[in-house]
């Protein structure tokens, strides 16, 4: 018999949920069949079988959130023959006929040793486990050799909260969404929704950054005049090309000249090793809003794209991310991070870096705006741009000097035809 | 059942009052339950009536009147009269143990609410049981029972026990003369417990054992110090030995035996003592009447919570599947109550220590070194004789070793075993440290008192891990 138990298909993913099952108990699957649509964080995924044979048992349903490491569904191997279960903790009694038929235990009576698998942990603890509904042989052990203790148990509750162990069908294994999503309290006075999904795992991420990182923002403002003109000049071409063309691709371009100049601001620190990774890869996250919450597309190797490409490839994954499409790969490994709030408006912000990175640069409203010329009032198409970055890794100087280039280049951007290869 | 009979409500009935079922008893009404117990007999069951006290109370009589032998070299000077052991003050010592501690149970069953019935039960429904007391039939209602009838002797058809000739274990602590003979069909714990005993008392025993060796049971390095000093007091091992045929003649059984290597040979001693296993009580109980199921062997099986099909019927002890040992049925005891009582209890341990007490005594927890490799464990493991421990030479017990089996990988106790002096009071540290999930360093570095044989453990710790202090370490 060979357990499915649910991989970790996303970076760090503690729990999917079973979006759909492809067959049915008792179906015949051949290895690598797609078995079962698993939802992680921010990813689909086509789950499929390790082995030929029977589908014996699904364990789930659809919609249910499984953790990580759970047994989802069981297949019976072609060339499994099959063995009498031993005798194993179940809380269902063992169904047996009346007295005058019997049943055959003979590996109970020849094996009492061999009953139970062992775990871990001293008998209180395994009591305490017991008190608190948890199914012991789920938990994972932080103690010497994997011993479970107290605190392991405490940890697996709180890593569970929204589960429970399901006491009506006897199976301690089997944890399910089985506590109500949303407990309206008090009439509406307030409503309590659980952290799931992108949400909870962006507010995990959000910790993380701001718990590991000394955050400083510094801001700028940019004349994109120039910018506008180039853009629109271009537009005959872009739209016979059906490219529609945004500020985004520029800015883009910009800033990965920019990094290319400036290390530091496409690094991360390793806090292991303890070491600045330098980084000679360009991949530009870009932060999308969904329906679901934020999510971060990521545009590889910007530096080899041309504006063209940057804005066809910049559309086709925003599309995709609005749809929950976008693999997983497509929203991983992003060396730097933009967010591009300007559309919605706001004049400037101090967003929080995407760790492990070095900096996040946010793009604000554009709007025409008086400035001071030649000692002369003029009005001129502004915008501001807010960039947070590791203090550890970039002193102020640096950052202000990174800024510099990029408004050097989007106020002058036939510069950027100069530094095209 | 009878029109207008009148049942007696109680919230549980426990079966059979041995250290199983009294446990239970207690804990229940410690849980503010009301609890009636029935017993047909004496409570304490087999165990304290019949079994583990008044043998362990004959072996020590033994063993101290054996001793005799060793006074000389130690400098004790007996009288010249040949020493002699009387079993019938022998009896009476007993009996006041026994006296002893069947008050207790009584004592502590009443102070906790336990209503002791006496007479025999038979389950009338899944409800409702009966209890025949001399004639009188009483019914009572439960919300659960718990089964607890243990075991009795198994004595094959052509075995006829009859309690002068042909005895079983509960007839051969009741001599009242020490036999010049024993033959004993069974080397398995009893046999050997029993052969051991009445050798050193002065008679002259012969095991009788099918398998290739005694006690089958246990790890064949530490069977083979029992094997030496059976040999030294003179029993007479027979083993891949089949009993055919007993026949009672001119006051002495004739016991008919066949052997590949010997072919049929005759036996004959004064009495003969069948121990060759327990079967369990649940044939007259009624548990038909009450859906309960039982394997092909008779055995009542249960979950971890002592639960039998029949969700609040429960049964523990011998009549479930696995070693029939009292500290086994105590435990079951004790979870059955508290399930019924409401708390997360559950037999969550397969750590059943055993105890023999032969001489010397055998005694262990966990794997045996072949049970661990069975189960994938690559495996270390360390040994230490008894003959290299101080103490066990000023008390003149150098015979045995501690041997612990740990999992080569994360130095996890897997077994800890021992033959030697004490073993069976020795055991307990085995069992809290494979409960406790200790590896073997943590008994290696931990403090163990001198002089004692506990340091037996420490040592075969650190010879596990290349150090030990008072062995060459290979």
């Amino acid at each position: 018999m060979v357990e499915f138990k649910l991989p970790d298909v996303g970076e760090g993913m503690h729990e999917g949920e079973i979006i759909k099952w492809l067959i049915k108990e008792g179906e015949s699957v051949t290895q690598d069949q797609p078995i079962v649509e698993v939802q992680t964080d921010k990813v689909n995924a086509e789950l499929t079988a390790p082995a030929t044979g029977v589908v014996k048992k699904i364990l789930f349903t659809e919609g249910d959130i499984v953790e990580v490491g759970t047994t989802i569904f069981t297949i019976q191997e072609e060339n499994d023959i099959s063995v009498p279960e031993t005798f194993v903790i179940e809380k269902e009694p063992p169904v047996m006929q009346p007295a005058d038929v019997k049943v055959n235990s003979e590996d109970i009576t020849s094996k009492p040793h061999l009953e139970a698998a062992r775990v871990l942990a001293t008998p209180y603890v395994r009591q305490m486990a017991r008190e608190m509904k948890v199914d012991i042989q789920q938990v994972k052990g932080s103690g010497p050799a994997g011993r479970i203790i107290e605190s392991d148990l405490q940890q697996f509750i709180e890593n569970n909260q929204f589960k429970q162990v399901n006491d009506n069908n006897n199976d301690n294994k089997i944890l399910q969404n089985a506590a109500p999503i949303e407990t309206v309290q008090e009439k509406g006075l307030e409503e309590r929704i659980l952290l799931k999904g992108i949400r909870k795992k962006i507010a995990e991420h959000m910790v993380k950054s701001v718990s590991t990182i000394p955050h400083v923002t510094h801001v700028d403002e940019l004349e994109m005049d120039r910018l506008k003109e180039l853009k629109d000049q271009l537009k005959t071409y872009s739209d016979n090309k059906d490219i529609k063309l945004t500020f985004l691709p520029f800015f883009v371009k910009a800033i990965v000249i920019a990094l290319k100049e400036f290390k530091t601001l496409n690094a991360s620190i390793d806090e292991k090793t303890n070491e600045m990774v330098l980084k000679n890869y360009y991949h530009i996250g870009i932060a999308t809003n969904t329906n679901d919450g934020l999510i971060v597309p990521v545009i590889k190797n910007a530096d080899q794209k041309t504006i063209f490409q940057l804005a066809d490839e910049i559309r086709q994954m925003a599309i995709q991310a609005r749809e929950g499409k976008l693999s997983l790969e497509q929203i991983t490994g992003s060396t730097f991070t933009i967010s591009n709030v300007g559309p919605i408006g706001g004049l400037h912000a101090t967003p929080i870096i995407n760790y492990p990175e070095a900096a996040i640069l946010a793009l604000h409203k554009m709007e025409p705006r008086m400035v001071v010329r030649d000692l002369e009032g003029v009005i001129r198409l502004m915008m501001n741009m807010s960039l947070s970055f590791d203090h550890r890794l970039i002193d102020g100087v640096t950052a202000v000097r990174f800024t510099n280039r990029i408004k050097e280049l989007l106020e002058n951007p036939i510069l950027l035809v100069v530094e095209m290869r | 059942m009878v029109v207008g009979e009148v049942a007696i409500e109680t919230d549980v009935i426990i079966i059979g009052g041995g250290p199983g079922g009294y446990a239970a008893a207690i804990r229940l009404g410690q849980l503010g339950k009301s609890v009636v117990l029935i017993e047909k007999d004496k409570l304490g069951g087999v165990c304290l009536n019949r079994g583990c006290i008044p043998s362990k109370a004959l072996i020590h009589t033994a063993d101290q009147f054996h001793r005799l032998n060793d006074f000389e070299k130690m400098g004790i000077q007996l009288p010249q009269e040949k020493t002699a052991v009387d079993l019938n003050v022998w009896q009476d010592w007993k009996k006041g143990i026994i006296s002893q501690l069947n008050q207790g149970i009584s004592h502590l069953c009443k102070e906790n609410g336990v209503t002791v019935v006496k007479g025999q039960a038979t389950f009338l429904s899944d409800d409702r049981i009966g209890v025949e007391t001399d004639g009188d039939f009483e019914t009572y209602k439960f919300e659960h029972a718990i089964i607890a009838t243990g075991s009795r002797p198994f004595i094959p058809s052509f075995l006829n026990v009859d309690g002068r000739y042909i005895l079983d274990s509960t007839t051969s602590l009741q001599l009242k003369e020490v036999p010049p003979s024993l033959s004993i069909i069974g080397g398995g714990y009893i046999g050997i417990e029993m052969g051991m005993a009445f050798a050193k008392l002065g008679t002259q025993v012969t095991i009788i054992e099918m398998a290739n060796r005694i006690l089958p049971q246990v790890a064949d390095n530490l069977v083979k110090e029992v094997i030496r000093n059976a040999k030294k007091l003179g029993i007479n091992l027979k083993t891949s030995t089949r009993v055919e045929k007993a026949i009672v003649e001119d006051g002495q059984v004739h016991l008919h035996v066949f052997s590949e290597k010997h072919g049929t040979e005759v036996i004959v001693s004064e009495k003969t003592l069948v121990t060759i296993g327990r079967i369990p009580n649940t044939q007259e109980i009624g548990l038909n009447q009450a859906g309960i199921a039982v394997d092909e062997k008779d055995y009542i099986v249960v979950d971890t919570e002592c639960r039998t099909n029949v969700p609040h019927i429960f049964a523990i002890g011998d009549i479930t599947p696995g070693p029939a040992l009292a500290h086994r049925a105590s435990k079951q005891g004790i979870v059955a109550a508290e399930v019924i009582g409401g708390l997360p209890s559950a037999i969550d341990s397969s750590f059943v220590p055993y105890v023999i007490f032969s001489d010397p005594q055998i005694a262990g927890v966990g794997f045996s070194r072949e049970e661990a490799e069975q189960q994938g464990y690559s495996v270390k493991t360390g040994k230490f004789p008894f003959s290299a421990n101080g103490r066990a030479l000023a008390t003149n017990e150098t015979e045995g070793f501690a041997e612990v089996i740990v999992d080569a990988k994360s130095h996890i106790l897997l077994g800890m075993h021992m033959v030697g002096a004490d073993a069976s009071n020795l055991i307990g540290e085995g069992v809290l440290a494979l409960e406790l999930s200790a590896r073997v360093e943590d008994i290696a570095l931990s403090m163990h008192p001198h002089p004692t044989l506990t340091e037996g453990w420490m040592e075969a710790a650190e010879a596990v891990l290349g150090h030990a202090i008072h062995i060459v370490n290979k």
